[in-house]
């Protein structure tokens, strides 16, 4: 992972050297002085996740028109492992200046805290939330044979068949495995959980071959397959219908007004940057999120591109988020270690 | 005639300027990345994803797919040469591969691994262009029931790899399956022999593994042997096969291109689970299997052939369902989607430009990599006569950098030192490292599969009698066990003055 990652670090070396040169001249003065020129050298977003996946797919989508906004170069920093805690772990040690951004997403920061006790981040202490940026819908979606076409049908058959219905995951602690189980005790479902490795695409492709009848995916990871016929949806997560899927019924009009959730991406930074860089970066962010072309793209694979309208309630979101995650995760028992 | 109007539309696209040269590009980047131990196609692939953001989609399809099976191209090189597999697929290349080169016939092995690759990616693009939506069906039949069944298969056959003792190879498969399991439990996420370290929760990768194993393993073996062992460099004879040679390996090759592309279209194994069971097969059908693991033609041709392949029928899954069948595919479709491009089935329609392109594309890829690869097997070949003191340090830094850059963690460059040191055992011991890496790519694969095919039954285990599939392959790997088992039984008793000869 190289070019970039060492190219931002000689960045971040230079920076640092004049950063230490500054401070040493500047030792008296006041910090709001540093703060109101804000930004002057290169910022840095850590992704948790490798190039490829929807969080560096909202991270690159912004890129551009933050810098443009904030008139300095972002670079992107990709590091992932360990379901994202690498990345959180370092991101929350960053120096909170304001020059290292975290891209977190609802399996950081809402869910990992309750699967891994290990885990040394505690993301409402340790960041300080910016704004939402990506709204990515759950959709349930199943094998075009399988016999149900909504979720009153599909109530009505596992209710008939306790026990013997399968439904696939992306992952044990994914983010659409507890949407199945949400919507599983809300409904009161005995069905049984088969967990894949590697994302949505392994498990999609068994439901797609018939030996899994359904799951909770990304809507963009689903959207296509449900468009070309491969998968039939049965559900959106969303309070209102979904504009590129407008025929598929949300689960609160199908009776399941609990079942609203989202795989989101947000922008938060290390507990003590100061509140000016905070407001700061909450207005680029939002500025951001007014550009057309982002809108358009994420529409295309039916994200929505979203921000909050203060830092403040970008932190009651999560709080609520975690909440809500964190008692299912409680009920059913799910820990990595 | 409309599948010939569909080429002239890919080649159309994929011989303008520009995506000859992105699809250049990427094939010597691949040839490159192959030829560095380590440094892997999913790396490279990951460091250049967010460059083709600013590229057309055909151009940053072509150049990506082009890293891909370029590697596979290169990766032959070092593990022929010196004995260091550059990618995973070509752990099963290093067995034949460098004992041919010890025995004065590197250039012929290259030669040999680049025209079998050629063959294979040929015929590879022929089958992706009249039949991947086909093929694309018979992936999705497979269910973890039929590939739990087929991995067994898999296993079994690995032990054929190995041309010495098969007690040590069984030994070897079972500590690969241990090392295997470390990591986070994907049902219940349990950690698993951690030892509370936070990167061990994704296990040990590949890399670290066969980077200790081959390349610091055999580093330290060849300096106990001396410069004096080196007479073979000074024979380097037959750069080019002879029509004789080449007859005798059109045949493994060719088999090995149809293995290949067929385990290919299957999630998981892909190039790594091709290669090698070509290897088996080869040597189960030779007149002379003594031959194998001791420089044998056929153990280059068969395994290149079918990595390649592999490499290539992989794109089927990931073009006509979007369904990712490995690391790399998934990095294909983040690239797609980068473009603002969905992958999935309406991409071929949609975009039959960048369908056609990218097929065309990997035809005129594999003719590049062969133009490419030839004249340069004489200066591969020369490589052998520098000194060790300065061949050895530069393959231990290749190797760490290599292995370095796969997580940017140091652990991963100390845990490949120790396994550097348990290769060199190893070796004194006369166990091969071969059947150890298939036991910890395919024994992970083969837990998962059988927990989730049993999840899926509800625990019934007839789930793998009445699937025709998963039946299919029990059944071989039943033969396969009494052909193993039969010889074994009679052996013992040679094997005494085998190993008294030795």
């Amino acid at each position: 992972m190289t070019d970039s990652v060492k190219f931002s670090r000689r960045q971040a070396g230079i920076a640092f050297i004049t950063g230490a040169a500054l401070a040493a001249g500047l030792l008296a003065a006041p910090s709001a002085r540093a703060q109101s020129d804000y930004p002057n050298q290169p910022i840095t977003v850590i992704v948790p996740f490798a190039p490829g996946g929807a969080s560096d797919f909202a991270a690159r989508l912004l890129q551009p028109r933050l810098s443009e906004i904030l008139g300095q170069q972002i670079v992107v920093e990709n590091r992932d492992g360990a379901a994202g805690n690498v990345g959180m772990d370092i991101a929350a040690r960053a120096k909170p200046d304001g020059y290292t951004l975290f891209l977190g997403n609802v399996g950081t920061v809402s869910i990992n805290p309750f699967i891994f006790s290990s885990l040394r981040v505690k993301p409402l202490q340790d960041f300080i939330p910016v704004s939402i940026v990506a709204d990515t819908p759950g959709l349930m979606i199943a094998n075009p044979a399988f016999p149900p076409n909504n979720v009153k049908e599909l109530v009505e058959y596992v209710k008939a068949r306790p026990g013997q219905v399968n439904f696939a995951s992306p992952g044990t602690g994914s983010v659409n495995r507890l949407e199945m189980e949400a919507f599983r005790r809300e409904a009161g479902l005995d069905m049984i959980h088969v967990p894949y490795k590697g994302g949505a695409g392994p498990a999609a492709a068994d439901v797609m071959g018939g030996h899994v009848s359904l799951m909770f995916v990304t809507i963009s990871s689903g959207i296509n397959h449900v468009k070309g016929g491969r998968l039939k949806a049965l559900g959106v997560t969303t309070k209102q219908r979904v504009a590129q899927l407008p025929d598929v019924p949300t689960m609160t009009e199908q009776g399941y007004p609990k079942s609203v959730s989202s795989s989101w991406q947000g922008i938060l930074v290390p507990a003590g940057t100061p509140e000016p860089i905070v407001n700061k970066l909450h207005a680029a962010v939002v500025e951001a999120m007014k550009d057309q072309k982002i809108r358009d793209r994420m529409a295309e694979s039916g994200v929505i591109a979203v921000s909050s309208a203060s830092p403040a309630e970008f932190k009651a979101y999560i709080a609520a988020d975690a909440a809500k995650w964190g008692a299912i995760i409680k009920e059913i028992g799910a820990k990595a270690d | 005639m409309e599948l010939f109007n569909e080429l002239l539309l890919g080649f159309s696209v994929a011989l303008t300027p520009t995506n000859l040269a992105y699809g250049f590009l990427g094939v010597l980047l691949g040839t490159i990345i192959g030829v560095l131990p380590g440094l892997g196609p999913v790396a490279t692939i990951s460091i250049l994803l967010p460059v083709t953001f600013a590229l057309p989609a055909p151009a940053a399809l072509i150049m990506l797919a082009g890293i891909y099976y370029g590697a596979q191209y290169g990766g032959s090189t070092t593990a022929i040469l010196v004995n260091l597999p550059g990618e995973s697929s070509s752990v099963v290349t290093a067995i034949d591969g460098y004992q041919m080169a010890r025995k004065g016939r590197a250039g012929l092995a290259l030669a040999t691994a680049a025209l079998s690759s050629f063959l294979a990616g040929t015929l590879a693009t022929v089958v992706i262009a009249v039949a991947a939506p086909a093929l694309a069906e018979v992936a999705l039949d497979f269910g973890p029931a039929d590939y739990f069944s087929l991995m067994l298969f898999g296993l079994i056959a690995a032990v054929i790899l190995a041309h010495g003792s098969v007690i040590k190879a069984i030994g070897m498969i079972l500590v690969g399956i241990l090392l295997g399991t470390m990591g986070i439990d994907a049902n219940t996420g349990l950690e698993r022999y951690t030892f509370g370290v936070p990167t061990f929760g994704d296990g040990i990768d590949f890399a670290v593994i066969a980077m200790g194993m081959f390349g610091i393993g055999e580093t330290i073996a060849n300096l106990e042997r001396g410069e004096a062992s080196r007479t073979f460099v000074k024979e380097v004879r037959g750069l080019w096969p002879s029509f004789a040679e080449i007859r005798s390996f059109l045949k493994p090759a060719l088999r090995g291109t149809v293995l290949g592309g067929c385990l290919g279209l299957l999630p998981g194994g892909g190039p790594v689970l091709a290669s090698f069971s070509t290897y088996a097969l080869e040597k189960k059908l030779s007149k002379e299997p003594g031959r194998f693991g001791h420089g044998a033609i056929e153990g280059v041709a068969g395994p290149e052939a079918a990595n390649n392949a592999a490499a290539q029928t992989a794109f089927i899954p990931m073009l006509t369902l979007g369904l990712p069948s490995s690391a790399v595919m998934a990095l294909m479709i983040g690239a797609l989607m980068m473009q603002g491009l969905s992958p999935g089935p309406q991409l071929m329609n949609q975009r039959p430009d960048l369908f056609w392109g990218l097929i065309a594309s990997m035809w005129l890829g594999n003719l590049m990599l062969v133009i490419l690869n030839l004249p340069l097997v004489g200066i591969w070949v020369k490589l052998l006569s520098v000194p060790y003191r300065m061949l050895y340090p530069a393959i231990m830094l290749f190797c760490c950098i290599g292995v370095y850059s796969i997580h940017n963690n140091a652990l991963d460059v100390v845990l490949a030192a120790i396994f550097g040191g348990f290769g060199f055992i190893a070796q004194r011991l006369r166990c091969e490292p071969a059947p150890l890496l298939l036991g910890f790519i395919l024994g992970p694969m083969i837990e998962e599969t059988l927990r989730r095919a049993l999840l899926i039954s509800h625990g019934d285990p007839t789930v793998f009698v009445t699937r025709p599939i998963s039946l299919t392959f029990l059944v071989m790997a039943f033969l396969l066990l009494i052909v193993l088992v039969a010889p074994m039984i009679r052996m013992t008793r040679q094997k005494a003055f085998e190993e008294g000869a030795e």
